[in-house]
């Protein structure tokens, strides 16, 4: 399990090295650059920014000392927001992000797993085509749309009670929380509950599940010890690659909601051709996503044994 | 007390599927006497397997069901039950073992915490009292090491190995009766003979008896005490093993005979497998199941069910068989009683 772990840690460095260089170039090939946005600039004005921001040196010498920075943990200086690090933007807004995205990913896996089960439990019957009904919004219907449709309710509810039970928009309390990363985590929710119900179908045709009953145990004991462990399985497998959906989901989400988190500077920084910021958060999100990955993948090894054992 | 601590009287059980519905067991009766062991014989999908899940209450409801008949266990009717009664005989009175041991048992779970969980629920033990005897019934069914196996799990173990581990497991709270359904046709020569020695070793210091489901006459001859011979979900031959061997009393059961071979040295014995294919489970024959493959086949055959017979002069031995009638026609091969041999 260290080596695998290991093994998959060094992966991780080379995927991220990947996402940076491959950004980069990106980056260079899109026409113009963060300068040309400035319209009071002068060509003698122009000359000196390109020289503090380093922009006058080939290509190939910008990119090893984006790379040698990067290794030390700098992502240099904004070049839109008036000397400010990225790495202070990163401080300041992605815990914001994180605990939304972490939410909705809790939301996602407890709605997921829970409703899957259910639908497992009455399979075909009406509460299972309801779910199921729900489901298909859920995966067709854009997160925008949810986050409007969520505003919308809450929006009714303040003022059908007078008084603000939860806030529309806006961060900082727990109940700021809520409806952003219920929506964020609805898509996910929805491929879960439906990769759940078939796992959970599977597993109880499994023998095993013959035997627990042959055994004299309880319909309850068997649907929890044996066939929701085992069928939970392949839901965690698709976590990993989930929180990528969440975290692009969160970009907009976090517009919709006003949420100070990081996406809302990625997606300007993209526009206005911020060099560093876009480097700097490209290359922390994909290192964050291939974290997380590799975590998921260590979860998975603690619930089944032939992965942790082997 | 009686001598007979399961009995099944007239057993029937349908599924219903999209193509309509499959009358897979057909009015079977058979018992099982204290300390002995029942083969149940018959080709692929005659209804061995459904037959012995309907007693312990574990087919598939739907999209099986249950369409008539009863078992009685010591007496007590168990056909049929809801869970919480089922549960008071299902791992404690009867134990089960299966065909695939790699597959029947849970992936995720210690084989020592899947033994001990038997013990808890149905003993009431504690965690630590039921694994340390999880590990005694390991160590019973000749695991070297339980201990350590104990904590293990299924796919550490191999294919022998696991099916021991099953045997400990249904063994766990002594149970009258262990039904093995086909417990050595996934494991390969050797091992299956250890695992029957072992079956039988278990049988008589536990004394208990066994119904051993399988389609191999040879581990028929080497552990029943009975046999009852299924075909197109009918018992239509029981008896003793030497009934069944030396005095077949089915065409069925003849033909099985010479479809298997033997290691009597007579090599060049011609093997004749039974031709044709069993009849269609979704519009049963309304005469004899048998029929469109039987050698002997009259004309009565094909429109009246044979009634099982007891053969003339016998209390044990019976058979399906219009043969067996007073009016048939005397047959060589067969063992006969009820036809005019005499005229
Ligand atoms: N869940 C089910 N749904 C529909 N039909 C079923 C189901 N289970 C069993 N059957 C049918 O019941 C019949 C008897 O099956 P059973 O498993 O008892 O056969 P078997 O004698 O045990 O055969 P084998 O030697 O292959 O194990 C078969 O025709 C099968 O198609
Ligand atoms: S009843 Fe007739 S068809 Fe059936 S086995 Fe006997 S002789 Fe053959
Ligand atoms: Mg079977």
């Amino acid at each position: 399990m260290l080596a695998y772990t290991m093994k998959r840690l060094m992966a991780g460095v080379i995927t991220v090295w990947f996402i940076a260089t491959a950004t980069f170039v990106a980056m260079h090939m899109v026409p113009g650059d963060p300068l040309m946005n400035d319209k009071a600039v002068t060509a003698e004005i122009r000359k000196n920014l390109e020289i503090k921001y380093g922009l006058d040196k080939p290509v190939g010498e910008q990119y090893l000392i984006f790379m040698g920075n990067m290794l030390q943990g700098d992502f240099g200086i904004s070049f839109t927001q008036q000397n400010r690090r990225v790495n202070d933007i990163i401080r300041d807004h992605f815990p914001v992000s994180a605990t939304l995205g972490v939410l909705a990913l809790f939301f996602a896996t407890i709605g997921g797993v829970v409703w899957g089960a259910l639908t497992a439990v009455y399979r075909n019957r009406l509460p299972d085509i309801i779910i199921m009904f729900m489901v298909i919004l859920g995966i067709s219907v854009p997160s925008f749309v949810f986050a409007a449709l969520g505003q919308l309710l809450l929006v009714n509810i303040n003022s059908a009670l007078g008084f603000s039970l939860v806030p529309v928009a806006g961060w900082g309390t727990i109940s700021h929380m809520l409806m952003p990363s219920l929506v964020l985590g609805l898509s996910t929710m929805a491929l879960l509950t439906r990769l759940m119900r078939s796992s959970m179908l599977e597993v109880i045709n499994e023998d095993y599940i013959k035997t627990a009953k042959a055994k004299g145990l309880s319909p309850l004991r068997i649907f929890f010890k044996h066939q929701l462990r085992n069928a939970i399985l392949p839901v965690i497998t698709i976590l990993g690659p989930q929180i990528a959906a969440i975290t692009t989901g969160g970009f907009v989400v976090e517009l919709v909601f006003a949420i100070p988190g990081l996406g809302r500077y990625f997606v300007q920084a993209v526009q206005q051709l911020d060099y560093t910021v876009i480097m700097g958060t490209t290359v922390f999100f994909g290192a964050f996503l291939v974290l997380m990955v590799i975590l998921v993948d260590i979860l998975y090894g603690f619930i089944d044994p032939r992965v942790r054992l082997q | 007390m009686s001598d007979r601590i399961l009995e099944v009287d007239n057993l029937s059980v349908e599924f219903a599927t999209y193509g309509g519905t499959v009358k897979a067991v057909r009015g079977v009766s058979f018992h099982v006497n204290r300390g002995e062991t029942l083969a149940i014989v018959g080709e692929s999908g005659c209804g061995k397997s459904v037959t012995v899940q309907a007693i312990m209450g574990i087919i598939p409801m739907p999209p099986g069901k249950i369409t008539g008949g009863s078992a009685r266990l010591n007496g007590k009717d168990i056909l049929g039950l809801p869970a919480k009664q089922a549960n008071q005989f299902r791992g404690v009175e009867i134990g089960m073992i299966f065909q695939d041991p790699m597959t029947s048992l849970n992936p995720t779970m210690t084989i020592g915490d899947q033994i001990s969980e038997t013990l808890m629920v149905h003993r009431g033990l504690s965690y630590k009292d039921a694994s340390a005897l999880a590990v005694q019934l390991l160590d019973k069914t000749k695991i070297a090491e339980a201990a350590k196996r104990a904590k293990q799990y299924p796919f550490e173990f191999s294919g022998g190995m696991l099916q021991r581990a099953m045997i400990a497991q249904s063994l766990a709270c002594n149970p009258a009766v262990l039904m093995a359904d086909e417990p050595t046709t996934a494991l390969d020569v050797t091992i299956q003979a250890q695992i029957l020695e072992l079956m039988a070793e278990l049988q008589r210091t536990e004394n208990m008896s066994i119904i051993l489901i399988t389609h191999d006459l040879a581990v028929v001859a080497r552990m029943a005490d009975r046999v009852a011979v299924m075909y197109a979900g009918q018992i239509i031959e029981s008896g003793s093993v030497d009934d069944i061997f030396y005095r077949s009393s089915h065409p069925y059961t003849l033909g099985l005979k010479e479809a298997m071979p033997s290691n009597k040295g007579d090599r060049d014995k011609k093997l004749s497998p039974i031709l044709g294919s069993p009849p269609d489970l979704f519009h049963p024959p309304v005469g004899c199941g048998y029929f469109a493959r039987c050698p002997y086949a009259m004309k009565v055959c094909e429109h009246q069910q044979p009634p099982e017979y007891l053969l003339a002069g016998d209390t044990t031995h019976q058979a399906r068989c219009w043969l067996q009638h007073a009016g048939a026609p005397v047959n060589k091969r067969l063992y006969q009683t009820g036809a005019n041999h005499a005229d």
